[in-house]
């Protein structure tokens, strides 16, 4: 388990490390917004009406890049991986090196699926 | 924390003439304020993870159709949700903060014919576009352009 | 003149099951450093106090002890920066041989096997061709020597170590100083060796066991900065793996 997990640490790791990066830049402006803004009724919910949040979502740029849909996905997979890898080393931490190969794999099995749940979720729209 | 570290923590290869005593961890382990930063950040991994989850769920909601995003954005206004985006608007700022303090000294010095520009201008860079990119998505997102 | 506590981690592993604390009284001079209250006692109050000191000038690196749980070059550490109460113990994370002396072989076997030497592909006397015409040895621009010169400052002190909440929890990590120094030779215009060191980091405890806690960096006396040699190094193996699926290595990985 330990040695598998130890072979992919390099894509593991870019995918973290866009987590961190990508991730934390997409998801201030988004947790911002549609966690805080609109819930707390600071800016009217009309702006993610349906028709409007859809819109948004789907719309494209130069009629070639689905830029709503990419963002999206950066936005539900990236941060993923960070949290992962980051719940993984914490861990470790706290003395779990010897448990490791089956905690990692659990934590990166999880974040495998949320990215599959989530590629499918924005495929869907 | 205050504890033995592994066991085997740097043994050596071969056992040394005389018996040793276990390697210990500083008792300070945990107090320390730099190391309780670090386990803060790595902490937040948890954060990412339900917020990602959270996420998932409001866009299969809007694939659903009108009621079904109607009905989860009205979740959202639940204290429970705002005590935790709440929670995630702190950890996210506190994770840019962190990172990109570190981020720019793990450019390696140079790719090739390429130089990395210094430390500080990739710091400030890195605030310039992180600020950009969530003024876009705020105005984006509550209606102000587009 | 003030007269300080000064608790020393004793042990003997021919009568001690495990480390006790042992308290001296130290009248210390106002310009002291930490050490010279070790060295203090083991002169004027108890023989049989074990420590590694040397040059007494942050160069030989021996000095090196946890103070108030935190590792220092005890002769760097000014007395004057703690109350009256200090507390020296061996550097954490090593195993514990006497009292403030802790066991090297392990720190020396990581260090050693990063290769941390010049790796030419042909012998200096074989290899006319890459010589500097006059001098006859290889030549390297200061723009070169800067890539890597702030890595090959370390003096081996082990601080990093036992900063290193990595090195703490599994036995295999490289740890900072090692990483550091084959990181060193990796960006030396003149090495070679960076496919035969390729393997090392990218084996089990390596560069990715690394959760740039950055704690390394904070405790190096000699602002070595381990942490960014280890995470440029993470680039390196991410860099060097994306091109082993492009074009595969000729059998040898």
């Amino acid at each position: 388990m330990r040695a598998l997990l130890l072979k992919i640490e390099p894509i593991i790791w870019l995918l973290f490390g866009q987590g961190i990066l990508i991730g934390t830049m997409l998801l201030t402006g988004w947790v911002l917004v549609v966690g805080l803004l609109i819930p707390m009724g600071m800016v009217d919910a009309s702006a993610l009406s349906w028709d409007r949040a859809h819109g948004l979502a789907t719309s494209w740029l130069f009629g070639v890049i689905p830029v709503g849909q990419l963002l999206l996905a950066a936005l539900l997979v990236l941060p993923l991986w960070k949290g992962a890898h980051h719940v993984r080393s914490l861990l470790i931490d706290f003395g779990g090196a010897e448990r490791d190969g089956a905690v990692g794999s659990l934590l990166y099995g999880v974040a495998a699926v949320g990215s599959v749940l989530a590629i499918l979720a924005v495929v869907g729209l | 924390m205050a504890g033995p570290a592994h066991p085997e923590a740097m043994a050596p290869p071969t056992p040394g003439r005389t018996r040793a005593a276990p390697p210990q961890m500083p008792s300070t382990w945990w107090s320390a304020k730099r190391i309780r930063t670090y386990i803060l950040f790595d902490a937040t991994g948890i954060i990412y993870f339900l917020i990602a989850f959270l996420g998932i769920r409001l866009i299969n909601a809007l694939g659903a159709g009108p009621e079904a995003w109607d009905a989860a954005m009205e979740s959202l206004k639940n204290p429970i949700y705002i005590a935790f985006h709440l929670l995630t608007l702190v950890s996210v700022i506190f994770v840019a903060v962190r990172f990109f303090r570190l981020f720019p000294k793990a450019q390696p010095p140079a790719m090739g014919p390429m130089k990395p520009p210094p430390g500080p201008i990739i710091h400030g860079m890195l605030y310039v576009v992180w600020f950009g990119i969530t003024a876009f998505m705020t105005a984006v997102l509550a209606g102000v352009i587009l | 003149m003030v007269e300080k506590t000064i608790i020393i981690t004793r042990f003997d592993p021919d009568r001690d099951e495990k480390p006790r604390k042992q308290e001296y009284t130290v009248p210390c001079e106002d310009s002291w450093k930490v050490l010279d209250a070790v060295n203090f006692i083991k002169d004027e109050i108890d023989a049989t106090v074990s420590h590694r000191w040397s040059c007494r000038m942050a160069v030989c690196g021996s000095c090196g002890m946890m103070v108030n749980g935190e590792p220092k070059l005890t002769c760097k550490t000014a007395l004057s920066d703690y109350d009256d109460r200090v507390d020296i113990e061996p550097l954490a994370n090593f195993p514990i041989v006497r009292d403030l002396v802790v066991e090297l072989d392990g720190f020396m076997h990581k260090f050693e096997s990063v290769k941390p030497w010049i790796i030419r592909a042909k012998e200096q006397a074989e290899d006319k061709a890459s010589l500097h015409p006059e001098k006859d040895t290889f030549g390297q621009s200061t723009e070169e020597l800067g890539n890597f010169k702030q890595f090959s400052m370390c003096i081996n002190c082990m601080l990093c170590y036992s900063a290193c909440p990595v090195v703490a929890n599994e036995p295999d990590f490289l740890g900072p100083a090692a990483i550091a120094l084959g990181h060193r030779y990796n960006l030396d215009s003149r090495d070679e060796g960076a496919e035969e060191r390729h393997d090392i980091f990218r084996g089990e405890g390596t560069v990715f066991s690394c959760s740039y806690a950055n704690e390394c960096s904070e405790v190096c006396p000699k602002n070595v900065d381990p942490a960014a040699a280890i995470n440029q190094a993470k680039f390196g193996t991410v860099i060097d793996w994306a091109k082993g699926l492009v074009l595969p290595r000729g059998g040898t990985k």
